[in-house]
């Protein structure tokens, strides 16, 4: 297959960094064969139109109180359950099963991958940094690729179901990296095992992507592109193929 | 989320209460053992990347003032997504005089407002920004005075409206100046530029940067004197990536209604439907207050250089 594919990408426009997401996306679409729509999420209307979905990063209870006011909160659960989303910080958490460290009365979320995380696991903002990480799958795989943390979440537990896909990690932080002395470590613990769930700054199950990172506030843009390639552009395709076999 | 008190005009105390978590000051860098386990070592704290990156998460959200926890606890209810914490809001600080201590957190203190205007402690100078890890805000009216404060390391620029007057009319007219000036360097040359940069006292290489990309390098969000839905979408409208709102919500009468309102115009600003239904039944706006040279404390705008 070469021919040129057409897909539709919707960012969840409720708060955050949504404009630097249709940056790296127009990026992508001015060197890749695919040709990219992009429609940011304001109201159900925008949504039934999408392909594939970006949830921002951003402050996760006010994206979820706006969501739910502008009444996008099931659709949104619909959508996860059918078509690929990736969520960049906030929105991984809002892609989690479970979160800690939420405000009183707790957090509305999207569920649709099987992480336990929890909010600003990092501590404030003076704790917030950049690391070069080598991340799977993204073209040129050995050039390391600027993760950008900022108040990020922590991934605690990784606790894929029987019935769910295998969890494919991409990409993880050198355990020492991971707060020591706070609530998260305790001081004393060893940092040595390299399989620490607290470790992992990127996953993918089934058509999900998650990074609790900032990809989008980087000039580099193979994580858009290896969501783009990886995730939609195939999901279209399969979509097409089932349809003329039909 | 409580607010943290501070030595009264000083915002240096604040770095260190929040330096003593585990890290030295003096050198942003924590490093650990190259090739490890194979892992990216080398992480580096407090870069401008990530002090004006939490700026871009906080685009198309308010930022609201407050004095007290149970003001923060409404104010999260709204979908606030930060808050400014104040020893009072800035109306009260106009009749009454005295002191603000602005520190922004969300949790934990995440900015620091330089506040140059309600209360300025140094008439002279402006902080080096630079070498702290935490970031800062600032105040500017025009193009110009944006550019030497993210010249001196502000990681977020507002516009340097009269707080505490519930009218918009000179945050209108510093973001008018800001977008104006911004449309004027992206059709000059570098010789312009030069030229342009010498009047209005702006680094020519942000200046540069401003004619290239058509906008701040940094987040600017709107700040003074908004008061209702209305206010905040027209700042939305004029390109503020966001609002501040103080005196407007606590001082109106159904703050949590209010709030939740502002929050909404924001993020639905080019949506009159929208903007029309949530505008409903907010009951009493706050008392505006006319700006002229009489108006109490003096013109803000006036202050800062």
């Amino acid at each position: 297959m070469t021919q040129d594919k057409a897909i539709t990408i919707g960012i969840l426009a409720m708060q955050g960094a949504v404009a630097e997401h249709q940056v790296m996306l127009k990026k992508v679409s001015s060197h890749t064969p695919t040709t990219i729509t992009i429609v940011l999420i304001r109201e159900v209307v925008d949504l039934s139109r999408c392909d594939g979905l970006i949830i921002p990063g951003g402050e996760s209870t006010t994206m979820a109180l706006l969501a739910r006011l502008a009444g996008l909160t099931e659709p949104l659960r619909e959508f996860v359950q059918k078509k690929p989303v990736w969520g960049t910080c906030a929105g991984a958490i809002l892609l989690s099963q479970a979160v800690e460290g939420v405000k009183k009365g707790g957090q509305e979320l999207l569920g649709g991958v099987d992480v336990k995380t929890e909010r600003n696991g990092w501590g404030s903002q003076i704790e917030s940094f950049e690391v070069p990480l080598f991340v799977e799958g993204l073209r040129e795989p050995d050039r390391p690729f600027t993760g950008v943390f900022i108040r990020a979440p922590v991934i605690l537990d990784i606790t894929p179901s029987t019935f769910s896909p295998p969890v494919q990690i991409l990409a993880r932080l050198s355990a020492a990296l991971l707060p020591h002395g706070q609530t998260l470590v305790a001081a004393d613990e060893d940092d040595t095992d390299p399989r620490d769930a607290r470790t992992v700054v990127a996953l993918r199950q089934g058509r999900h992507l998650l990074t609790t990172f900032h990809p989008e506030l980087t000039t580099d843009d193979r994580f858009h592109e290896f969501f783009i390639t990886e995730y939609i552009a195939l999901f279209a395709f399969i979509k097409i193929t089932l349809a003329s076999s039909v | 989320m409580s607010s943290l008190n501070v030595a009264p005009g000083s915002v240096a105390p604040v770095l260190q209460v929040s330096a003593a978590n585990g890290t030295a000051p003096a050198a942003p860098t924590r490093s650990t053992a190259p090739g490890r386990d194979g892992l990216g070592g080398g992480s580096t704290l407090g870069t401008f990347g990530v002090k004006s990156g939490l700026a871009q998460m906080l685009k198309g959200g308010v930022i609201m003032d407050v004095t007290n926890a149970e003001q923060a606890r409404i104010a999260e209810e709204a979908g606030a997504c930060a808050v400014m914490a104040l020893e009072r809001v800035p109306a009260d600080i106009r009749k009454e005089g005295g002191v603000a201590r602005m520190i922004i957190q969300a949790v934990g203190v995440d900015y620091i407002d330089e506040s140059e205007v309600l209360t300025p402690a140094d008439e002279q100078h402006h902080i080096n920004k630079h070498p702290f890890k935490v970031p800062f805000i600032c105040g500017a009216k025009n193009l110009g005075e944006a550019l030497r404060r993210i010249s001196e390391g502000a990681a977020f620029i507002r516009t340097k409206g009269e707080a505490g007057t519930g009218n918009i009319v000179e945050a209108v007219r510093h973001q008018r100046a800001v977008s104006s000036d911004i449309r004027r360097s992206s059709a000059m040359n570098d010789e312009e530029l030069y030229a342009f940069a010498k009047e209005i006292s702006a680094p020519f290489h942000l200046l540069k940067e401003v004619a290239r990309l058509k906008r701040l390098p940094v987040v600017s969000f709107a700040a003074g004197g908004i008061a209702t839905p209305a206010d905040a979408a027209l700042m939305m409208q004029l390109g503020c990536d966001g609002v501040f709102v103080g005196s407007g919500i606590f001082n109106s009468g159904d703050p949590a209604k209010r709030a939740r309102a502002i929050v909404q115009a924001v993020s639905h600003y080019n949506n009159p439907k929208m903007l029309a239904e949530v505008s409903e039944n907010l009951g009493k706006a706050m008392v505006g207050l006319t700006i002229d040279d009489e108006v109490e404390g003096g013109r803000m705008s006036k202050r800062g250089w």
